[in-house]
């Protein structure tokens, strides 16, 4: 043990030599300052500066276009670990007993790190890589207000998903001793404070690593949003989505940071031997009521912002403007403040206090109705207009479809009597899927094809991008309407076998339904892989646009100013276009 | 405010800074060090922490020099430190010193972020001394 102490010691003083050396000499970078520093056009600043070329641009970057960038790729690689930890959870629960995998430790296992990777770095990242590349564009800013804030926020990502993932690649290296964290990703006391295993440590620091990650973006996109606007952007012409975004950023202000010290607390327990968390301490329910606290807002700090980007887009393909703009901004101001007021629903059959029940239920059932705002206007924005079924168009319907169920689902779990009934069954998986893939997924997904062309300069395969949508919403319907039937059978959540006796639940109709689950799984999985072909073959080879308004935005007066900055890279520009591929080194493009 | 104006400043000239990723490895190996109890993560985590945080708000313009910020950085850490070693030992001296001799996890974990904390010490000692009193400066 000391040996190795004293081996880690002196590798770490070379690393750290290293580090210094490296920085020492990256100081010349601060040589690449803009040649020409035109009028105060955002596109001149940019056009013109230089950046280092290669990997040093992309590990230096604080250019919020940059960063975005990583943001989406970051949260495209979360998106296929989780998804692929879930196809394996799938394909065992064809079968009511186990015969895929290793044991039920490994689908535990598969089950945490699958609901961690796609909250934590998937949803919060691809909301952060559109938010980081057009907040700025929409507000007319020239960057972040911190943008080296900026870069520490992104840079904590990719440490906190190998600690989050750290349980698998160890298990095989340590022989065991250390394994995949199997706490799920509500880590309930006394479970998460009781598990030995170093896994589960090594996960929650990397969560909080995430924490940390998400409130410093939230402070830099209050701080931007309130004082980097252009003198013609004023609250009442604010673009709905940096709305959504200072929503979600106040949310994540006043949520993270309690996560964070829940967190610490459970760390605590864990290695410091407190009992914050025991049975004779402070008590496991008092971990409920902190994660949850955090945990309602978190769904809406993943919702708020495509609901955002749909009340964006939606509009540019019906020809029509957002109908009732500004109640649509209320609404997300009162779910923003109600979504603390709820979060006990999570506990209806924890044994809690009756009357205090009843006023969350109330609470709970009331978030419903500026919900239904928002979905009204999104039909009435779209009502008698001329809508154009692009992809981007099509994911946005797609969405308020989903939004329909997937809400009205959460209403009937508010109701306290139906809540008894379903707390814990394939019911409440099937409702939060319909939102977090049918609505979260589904609008990023619109806002990549909406945006690709000022991204990347490209465009991508219309027709795939369609089949893409088509799979993916049918692969939704099968598989999370199934779901929602195991729950109403009785399907307990968090198994990997179902073999139980007959009188519980009817064990062939479970069966098909898990079997019609997996085989929506795959039609999913089949869109995802359209998808990432897509964009991939679309970025390498796809037209190139010369067209500043690629939507024909103008016919309808709806073209805006982030397709205005694209316009002006495109005219200011021989060499440079502003592609994800040209890393502004002059080298001459090849297109 | 004449502070986040500067800020701006220095990012439209250059939109490029080496510190964030340390920042943020440095935050991310301390804090594995500390809990997970494996010393040299811990000491060299919270080094490198401290000293990008010194790094990037001499950068952006914030400090004209990095090593007050280290300084001050190191102190959080004996500190910090101090107190860990502390809740399991009581506050008097010769508990503490007994305790160098200790086993105990906790206290050595305590140890190692008071130990972190002489190294950034020593470091900006010898940077405000040496670097900066040199001809090279
Ligand atoms: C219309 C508003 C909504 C209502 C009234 C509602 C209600 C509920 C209730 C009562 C539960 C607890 C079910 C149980 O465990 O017994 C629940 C679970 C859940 N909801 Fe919603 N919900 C709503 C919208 C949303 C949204 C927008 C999201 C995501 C963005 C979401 C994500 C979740 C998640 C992830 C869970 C499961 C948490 C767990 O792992 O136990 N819900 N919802
Ligand atoms: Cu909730």
């Amino acid at each position: 043990m000391a040996g190795e102490q004293l081996a880690l010691t002196v590798l770490m003083g070379v690393f750290l030599v290293g580090v210094a050396t490296l920085v020492s000499r990256m100081e010349n970078l601060r040589a690449y300052t803009p040649l020409v520093s035109g009028d105060a056009g955002y596109g001149d600043s940019t056009a013109t500066s230089h950046k280092p070329s290669g990997l040093i641009r992309w590990l230096t970057t604080v250019d919020h276009k940059d960063i975005g960038i990583l943001y989406g790729i970051y949260a495209t690689i979360a998106f296929v670990w989780g998804g692929l930890a879930v196809m394996l959870m799938r394909v065992e629960l064809t079968t009511p007993a186990l015969n895929v995998l290793g044991g039920t430790g490994t689908y535990n296992g598969l089950l945490t790190s699958h609901g961690i990777t796609m909250l934590f770095l998937f949803g919060t990242p691809i909301i952060a890589a559109f938010s980081n590349y057009f907040i700025p564009l929409l507000i007319g800013a020239d960057d972040m207000a911190f943008p080296r804030i900026n870069g520490i926020a992104f840079w904590l990502l990719p440490p906190a998903a190998l600690l989050i993932w750290a349980g698998f690649f160890l298990d095989p290296l340590t022989g065991g001793a250390v394994g995949a964290a199997e706490t799920s990703w509500t880590m309930y006391t006394p479970l998460s404070a009781e598990q030995a295993n170093p896994g589960v440590d090594l996960m929650l620091l990397g969560l909080h690593l995430s924490g940390i990650s998400a409130t410093m973006g939230a402070i830099n996109f209050i701080v931007t949003i309130f004082t980097e606007r252009s003198p013609d952007v004023n609250w009442a012409n604010l673009d709905i989505f940096s709305w959504t975004i200072l929503t979600q950023s106040a949310l994540i202000l006043f949520a993270f940071p309690l996560l964070g010290s829940a967190l610490i607390m459970l760390l605590l327990d864990r290695n410091f031997q407190t009992a914050f968390f025991a049975v004779d301490g402070g008590s496991p329910i008092l971990w409920q009521h902190l994660f949850w606290f955090f945990g309602h807002p978190e769904v809406y700090i993943l919702v708020l912002p495509p609901m955002g980007l749909v009340s964006w887009i939606l509009p540019k393909f019906s020809g029509r403007k957002l109908f009732g703009y500004k109640f649509v901004i209320y609404s997300t101001l009162a779910i923003g403040v109600l979504s603390f007021g709820v979060w006990a629903h999570h506990m209806f059959s924890s044994g809690i206090d009756p009357r205090i029940r009843a006023s969350f239920m109330a609470v709970s059932l009331a978030i419903a109705i500026p919900s239904a705002v928002k979905t009204f206007n999104w039909i009435a924005t779209m009502w008698n207009g001329n809508i154009r079924l692009t992809a981007p168009m099509l994911f946005c319907i797609g969405f308020v479809a989903n939004f329909v169920i997937g809400g009205i689902t959460g209403v009937f779990l508010a109701a306290i009597p139906v809540n008894l009934v379903l707390h814990d069954t394939y019911y409440v998986v099937g409702h939060f899927h319909w939102i977090v893939m049918g609505m979260i997924a589904f609008a990023g997904f619109g806002a990549i094809y909406y945006w690709f062309p000022i991204v990347t300069g490209k465009m991508y395969q219309k027709r795939l991008a369609k089949m893409h949508f088509w799979i993916s919403e049918i692969g939704v319907a099968v598989t999370f309407f199934a779901m929602l039937l195991l729950g109403y059978l009785g399907m307990p959540r968090r198994y990997a076998t179902y073999e139980f006796n007959g009188l519980i639940a009817p064990l062939a109709q479970v069966t098909t339904l898990h079997q019609v689950a997996t085989i929506g799984a795959f039609i999913i999985m089949l869109g995802q892989l359209i998808w990432v072909w897509n964009l991939t073959q679309s970025y390498l080879e796809g037209p190139v646009v010369e067209d500043e308004d690629p939507w024909n935005l103008k016919e309808t007066g709806q073209y805006s100013r982030e397709f205005e900055w694209f316009g002006e890279q495109l005219d200011t520009t021989d060499e440079d276009t502003p592609t994800l591929a040209a890393d502004g080194s002059g080298e001459p493009s090849d297109d | 405010m004449a502070r986040e104006e500067r800020e701006t400043e220095t990012s439209a000239a250059a939109k490029v800074s080496s510190w964030p990723l340390f920042v943020a490895l440095g935050l991310a190996v301390g804090e594995v060090g500390v809990v997970m109890a494996i010393y040299p993560l811990a000491i060299g985590g919270l080094v490198l922490f401290a000293g990008s945080i010194a790094g990037i708000l001499t950068e952006a313009g914030y400090t004209e020099r990095p090593w007050r910020t280290l300084t001050a950085l190191s102190g959080v850490f004996v500190a910090l430190g101090l107190i860990v070693v502390v809740t399991q030992t009581g506050t008097s001296v010769g508990a503490i010193e007994s305790a160098l001799a200790s086993t105990d996890t906790i206290v050595l974990r305590g140890f190692s972020i008071v130990g972190a904390g002489i190294v950034a010490l020593a470091a900006s000692i010898a940077g405000g001394s040496v670097t900066d009193a040199g001809p090279a400066a």
